[in-house]
């Protein structure tokens, strides 16, 4: 029989593992550049930790039962480890806290042969609230993205807390289905309730709420805006005008989840290409996650964003931007003799030893017997630029390789 | 470009219309002797794809449409991610329950349980049945789906009925229906967010020309719009 990974999981091979940690590094690099400082949480977590902030919905958790730990799940985000992590495990920790993530994550999907296991990379700024943490936040991003040499890329910014409170003029029972058709763009569907004439309007114009920051936002201002709207809508103003030359934004207030934990702004991040639009990384404001873990439900604000990885590989491959090869050995370390055999490794040693950082300079042993002119075509094939010849008394002879020659061939 | 994907069959050559009407001219997908399936408007603004109704929704989730005009049964049976934008009141017709004239059943809830249903929409039948909680085996086809009671296969069969003569001319009648469908308007969520291309200027027209045939309520004669 032939052994596979699951279906939606997936094997890295050196290459796509060199890429991936290309994309990793910068996005480290990044986060510890603006002070973030890496947190690992378990894999596994109990059901009720992922559910607690009712924005995961169990049927797309990859689920396990334990004898005496009840369900589990191996979580499919990060948000509500961290959450949990930060509120029970740093009481009494300063605030703010800048934490990221790079980390795998699991999610169940209906049809068994799509993915189910991905990469996410992401920071959480948690205690801070108001413009300047909003901002903060953006601007990683845009730093990351930066980083990346990703060019072109939009975010897409909405208020869920906004759009939130815009809803509450609908009675209740319909509420939902408002909320519903909205977040998914159903003008059909929204258009077919059964509302009131001034009520149908304003559903009609909640779902056109988006375009340039100040065009919208006018025509929100022009709405019968409650004190706390007001406050939200001036939030907004403060934000967009102070990120507009710095960010490309679309500020879209139809943007909502059918159902999630965010409280304040909310963000796609969009990249194009040739041939598509996709979403790469997304990200809010969670007021209230915390005091859900919080033993005297204390709460704390928070705003974070993750960046989906494999997205990013596709959308980095498609520029070109990528390590093509992994990195070849710089030396090939050859015993002429049986007899070389111990100064073969001692002579690898000591060029390993000459590198300034640990892997800077990558050397190989020439394990197999082979012929000179064999070893050479080795050599060219594994773009190896010098080969050591190690003679019997242990002396190196050192050849440079003509890798031009034959680097059509390999 | 803005990439409109086009639905073969019955709602084509209305589509073709409707777009001409706005400015966007694909009448050489109704050319008999044309073989594209891919074809630039010739003012060069827009690209059309001329592909089955049932895929319309997956380029247009994908994105390699922004815009795509398929039949609401297509959209409920697939479950598509598309933002519908419009209904443009042409194609009208129902997904129904049929039966044998000859059959004993009248309707749907007396079917026996565990009784065969052939059709091409499983996944609406799937959920019709279980809302009426009624355990069916669903006998997916591909089409000529009368044919199933007909030769005994099935009791019953879920399929389109737009003026009845099929079900009529085949000794088949109509019990329930499922649901009404039109075509619709649909776009990639995320191109419309960011309106790529311009295209919530297209939107806007085909709305306003749908909006218009639905208060006249009658069929659309003259091109609107422009």
């Amino acid at each position: 029989m032939i052994y596979q990974p699951p279906a939606g999981a997936r094997d890295f091979l050196p290459l796509e593992v060199v890429q991936k940690r290309w994309l990793e590094q910068r996005l480290q690099q990044t986060f510890a550049s603006w002070s973030y400082q890496q947190i690992i949480t378990p894999t596994l977590e109990r059901l009720d930790t992922l559910m607690a902030g009712e924005a995961i919905k169990p049927e797309t958790v990859i689920q396990l039962r334990d004898a005496e730990e009840g369900l589990l799940g191996l979580r499919p985000e990060l948000t509500a480890s961290i959450a949990r992590a930060a509120v029970t495990r740093m009481a009494g920790a300063i605030y703010p806290q800048r934490l990221y993530y790079n980390a795998n994550i699991f999610r169940r999907s209906p049809t068994a042969s799509s993915q189910q296991e991905f990469f996410q990379a992401g920071v959480e700024l948690l205690g801070s609230h108001g413009l300047m943490a909003d901002a903060e936040i953006l601007l990683l991003l845009r730093d990351c993205l930066t980083h990346l040499n990703l060019h072109q890329w939009q975010v897409i910014l909405g208020e869920a807390g906004l759009t939130t409170s815009l809803l509450s003029v609908f009675p209740d029972p319909i509420r939902e289905q408002v909320r519903r058709a909205i977040a998914q763009l159903d003008r059909v569907g929204l258009l077919a309730l059964p509302l009131t004439p001034e009520l149908r309007q304003r559903a009609s114009l909640l779902m056109d709420l988006r375009g340039q920051p100040a065009q919208v936002l006018a025509r929100v201002a022009k709405l019968d805006l409650e004190p706390d709207q007001q406050l939200r809508v001036q939030h907004l103003q403060e934000l967009t005008d102070l990120l507009a030359d710095k960010l490309p934004l679309h500020l879209d207030l139809s943007l909502l989840q059918t159902f999630d934990y965010y409280t304040g702004i909310v963000f796609e991040v969009i990249a194009t290409t040739k041939t598509e639009v996709r979403v790469v990384g997304q990200g809010g404001r969670y007021d209230s996650l915390l005091a859900l873990y919080h033993p005297q439900q204390q709460i704390i604000p928070g705003i974070g964003f993750s960046l989906n990885l494999e997205d990013l590989h596709q959308v980095a491959l498609l520029k070109g931007h990528l390590p093509h090869r992994p990195p070849a050995s710089n030396w090939l370390v050859v015993p002429q003799q049986a007899q070389a055999i111990a100064a073969c490794f001692a002579y690898a040693q000591t060029l390993r030893s000459e590198s300034p950082e640990v892997d800077a300079i990558r050397v190989e042993i020439a394990l197999e017997p082979r012929s000179p002119a064999e070893t050479r075509d080795y050599a060219r094939q594994r773009q190896i630029p010098y080969i050591a010849w190690i003679g019997s008394n242990g002396t190196p002879k050192i050849e440079a390789v003509d890798l031009a020659q034959d680097i059509a061939a390999c | 470009m803005l990439t409109v994907a086009l639905p073969k069959g019955a709602l084509l050559k209305e589509s073709i219309r409707r777009l001409q009407a706005i400015g966007l001219d694909f009448s050489l997908f109704l050319d008999a002797s044309n073989r594209l399936l891919q074809i630039v408007e010739p003012t060069g603004t827009a690209q059309a794809l001329l592909v089955r109704a049932q895929d319309v929704p997956v380029y247009v989730e994908y994105g390699q449409a922004q815009l795509g005009i398929v039949g609401y049964d297509v959209l409920r049976e697939k479950h598509s991610q598309v933002a519908q934008l419009a209904d443009l009141q042409f194609g009208t017709c129902r997904l129904s329950v049929a039966v044998k004239q000859t059959s004993p059943y009248r309707s749907a809830l007396e079917l026996p349980p565990h009784c065969r249903i052939a059709s091409k929409f499983v996944h609406c039948a799937k959920d019709y049945f279980n809302q009426l909680n009624l355990p069916v085996e669903i006998v997916p086809l591909s089409g000529s789906v009368e044919l199933g009671p007909l030769t005994g296969m099935s009791e019953a069969i879920v399929d389109l009925v737009s003026t009845g003569r099929t079900l009529k001319e085949n000794g088949l009648v109509e019990l329930e229906v499922l649901f009404e469908s039109t075509a619709r308007l649909v776009a990639h969520p995320l191109s419309y967010r960011l309106n790529l291309d311009q295209m919530s200027a297209w939107i806007d027209r085909l709305q306003q020309q749908s909006d218009l045939t639905a208060s006249t309520a009658a069929p659309l004669k003259m091109p609107v719009g422009n």
